[in-house]
């Protein structure tokens, strides 16, 4: 562990960065972020803007799983509600970016808040089905409620802006998508530190016994399950922004898996995880991708022979994670962390 | 002497490298989502094939008008994410002029990007009814009829056989599924048909005894199946052929394949399907074009004695563009989207030697024509019973 760190008062113990280090990094990694847009083809900005909305996503849905104990199968179809909000709020109010994503958080926390009502009942795998079958109900009504949804065609969104400068390009998401995703980050970093923090906390750890110490179970459990999916639904509109259309197919329940897997792989729990989670899952299957690629000149049908291999490896790659590093990538990044800092002696 | 042919040397040298940039002509850059991998691999590696052996063979006998064609690509498992990024990259890498994209919700999503942005035509495997609108989809274009149009033949040719006839439709839970469904009940009400039952079913159900039970019922003369590519219908088949009903089954594109005969066997015998091109095993030769692809086939998959309509939907996807191109370059015309655009919607009545079963012209951005094939399980293959049918 580092040492040298110590802090003598409970704001400081309690700080984001604790040391000097760390901001420095934090800087350099911001700044790194500014730069990359200019720096990088259409094709890595467009997978840079696909990961910042999986790391918003990953992140909300690691409150609900990875913090409190609550196991979802619904996050997709919260995206979806996001989504579906955000783009009719654009195309129907005139609203911009800045104004339909909130409100489309805040309607799909709602529904959430109902999702999760069974959460005061059932738990586990009881609770995983139920969210299941919200999702299915929320696909029906993506399907079925064809005012507002467009059915099975969908809806694209015509006015797609934010404080009236027009998103149609991916440099302009990417400055908006990656600040939201360094919010959403920050939020949940800081959701640690709160008294609702520890309250999810407790409740995943033990919840009778969090409810003997004075945690309200129905709130606190409501609670995680409006921020959880606040994310997703924030999470759903910028996908609307970035696709400008979305229809019932947009979000299957594989969505909701997608980012189950990317928060175990990444390590449940920990702020680090789902940012690690989401990069993996998102980025995996292309750096495979590309590393097929470069096998052609030996193997001019490598494309087509290896594809089939790309996908059993990045499943191997998953299964490898959960067998040899049931806490995840955040884990791995902690163990070198630690060996970086006390290199070249032994942890 | 040395200096002579020093000087020789270098006057035929110039002289050759003038011929070979007169004559040589900018390679055609033709980019493909592939869908080898993933829910639609049981059709993308043959489809993606087929598109490959195409510009081979087109390479081969020295391209489109002296143009050769560069085939790029990658697979995508038919995730829309993933297909945007490889569109992205393989046209900021490539600039084709062509590319096959996937699924309608990929080809969907990136219609502003290629609206606004890219000098680029695409095609997809999607047959989705709302591409057939040109206003809103300027660069998109669908290979064949779309789903509703192909319903349509289905039921025209139902209509023709037996007036009046009992139809009912069972079609998928998914955006494929439902796409024609709409349209398919007016066009029965249209035609005179008595729609008995629209029955939905899960996109791989297995277990369908209570729909059987319910066609069961109503005694339908017709089943009408869309959006499977084999399970359900399969069972449905079975069991009412066990329960003696004398139904006549069909289904659209998708579930007009060899895999039909080869998976169901003698269950399938008789059924119906839609197609707009020829099968690779048919009984009789349709045209030179066919000989040429059987020829190149047997010439570089000596392997391959059968081929599913997949491949014939790759291949056939290939010519479509080259013909395009070829036109164009006829007419004296430079190779910019609007013009390649135009010259693909003035194709009328082309006969693409036998690839095609329909003589192609091009409608509504989309081939609305099609013909009515027949299984014959004992011989294994798809026989034609209609005479082209098109939908106005």
């Amino acid at each position: 562990m580092r040492i040298g760190d110590a802090v003598s008062t409970y704001p400081s113990d309690e700080a984001i960065f604790r040391t000097q280090t760390q901001k420095v990094w934090m800087g350099i990694f911001i700044a790194t972020l500014l730069t990359f847009p200019f720096v990088s083809s259409p094709y890595t900005l467009f997978l840079a803007c696909l990961v910042g909305i999986a790391v918003i996503s990953a992140t909300g849905l690691n409150i609900l799983v990875g913090l409190t104990g609550q196991i979802s199968l619904g996050h997709g179809g919260f995206m979806g509600v996001g989504a579906y909000t955000a783009v009719w709020l654009a195309d129907n109010m005139g609203m911009g970016l800045a104004l339909s994503m909130p409100l489309a958080g805040l309607l799909t926390a709602a529904v959430g808040v109902v999702v999760g009502l069974p959460s005061l009942r059932v738990k586990g795998l009881y609770l995983a089905i139920a969210t299941m079958a919200a999702s299915v109900i929320l696909h029906f009504i993506f399907v079925h409620w064809e005012p507002v949804t467009g059915g099975n065609a969908g809806i694209n969104l015509q006015n797609a802006n934010i404080f009236g400068i027009n998103l149609n390009s991916d440099l302009r998401m990417y400055f908006v998508v990656v600040p939201l995703a360094i919010i959403a980050v920050l939020g949940e970093r800081n959701l640690l530190r709160t008294r609702i923090g520890r309250a999810f906390i407790a409740v995943r750890d033990r919840d009778i016994s969090a409810e003997v110490l004075g945690v309200d179970l129905l709130r606190y459990k409501l609670m995680s399950f409006g921020l959880s999916s606040f994310y997703a639904g924030c999470a759903g509109a910028l996908w609307a922004y970035f696709f400008k259309v979305v229809t019932p197919e947009s979000f299957p329940l594989d969505t909701s898996i997608f980012y189950l897997a990317a928060i175990i792989v990444g390590g449940m729990g920990t702020v680090l995880g789902p940012i690690l989670g989401a990069i993996f899952m998102t980025l995996v299957p292309e750096i495979l991708k590309i590393l097929t690629a470069v096998v052609v000149p030996i193997l001019p049908n490598a494309q087509v022979l290896l594809s089939p291999v790309r996908v059993v490896v990045f499943g191997a790659l998953i299964v490898g994670f959960l067998l040899y590093e049931p806490h995840g990538m955040a884990e791995m990044w902690r163990r070198t962390r630690r060996y970086s800092h006390l290199w070249p002696f032994k942890t | 002497m040395k200096k002579i042919f020093m000087g020789l040397a270098v006057v035929l040298l110039t002289l050759g490298l003038c011929v070979s940039t007169a004559t040589a002509k900018e390679d055609i850059v033709f980019a493909e989502t592939a869908l080898i991998t993933g829910v639609f691999g049981f059709a993308g590696g043959e489809l993606h094939e087929g598109i490959v052996d195409y510009f081979n063979y087109t390479n081969e006998n020295g391209g489109i008008r002296g143009h050769k064609i560069k085939h790029v690509f990658e697979d995508c498992g038919y995730k829309v994410d993933c297909s945007v990024a490889t569109f992205k990259k393989l046209t900021a890498e490539h600039n084709p002029l062509f590319y096959s994209g996937d699924s309608t919700g990929f080809m969907k999503a990136i219609n502003p990007e290629l609206q606004a942005t890219k000098n680029t035509l695409m095609s997809g495997v999607s047959y989705a009814s709302e591409l057939t609108d040109e206003t809103k989809y300027p660069r998109s274009f669908i290979i064949g009829p779309s789903y509703t149009d192909q319903m349509s033949i289905l039921l025209t040719y139902a209509a023709k056989e037996m007036p009046g006839a009992k139809v009912a439709i069972v079609h998928s839970d998914s955006g494929f599924g439902r796409d024609p469904i709409e349209a398919g009940k007016a066009k029965a009400k249209e035609l005179g048909l008595d729609l008995v039952e629209v029955i939905t079913t899960k996109p791989g159900s297995v277990d369908v005894s209570t729909e059987v039970l319910k066609l069961r019922r109503k005694k339908p003369d017709y089943v009408l199946f869309h959006g499977y590519v084999l399970t359900p219908i399969n069972e449905f088949m079975q069991q009412m052929k066990d329960l003696g009903m004398a139904t006549k089954f069909m289904g659209t594109y998708w579930s007009s394949s060899e895999l039909m005969y080869m998976k169901a066997k003698e269950v399938s015998d008789g059924y119906l399907g839609v197609m707009h091109l020829n099968y690779f095993n048919m009984e009789k030769s349709p045209g030179k074009e066919w000989d040429a692809m059987r020829a190149y086939n047997a010439k570089v998959h000596p392997d391959k004695l059968t081929r599913p309509n997949f491949y014939m939907f790759g291949w056939f996807q290939g010519m479509v563009w080259a013909e395009v191109i070829g036109r164009t370059v006829d007419a004296g015309k430079e190779l910019t989207v609007d013009n390649l655009r135009a010259t693909l919607n003035s194709i009328e009545n082309w006969d693409t030697g036998g690839i095609a079963s329909v003589p192609v012209t091009v409608r509504n951005n989309s081939i609305p024509f099609g013909r009515v094939f027949k299984v014959n399980a004992a011989e294994g293959r798809y026989e034609p019973v209609s005479e082209v049918i098109e939908i106005k």
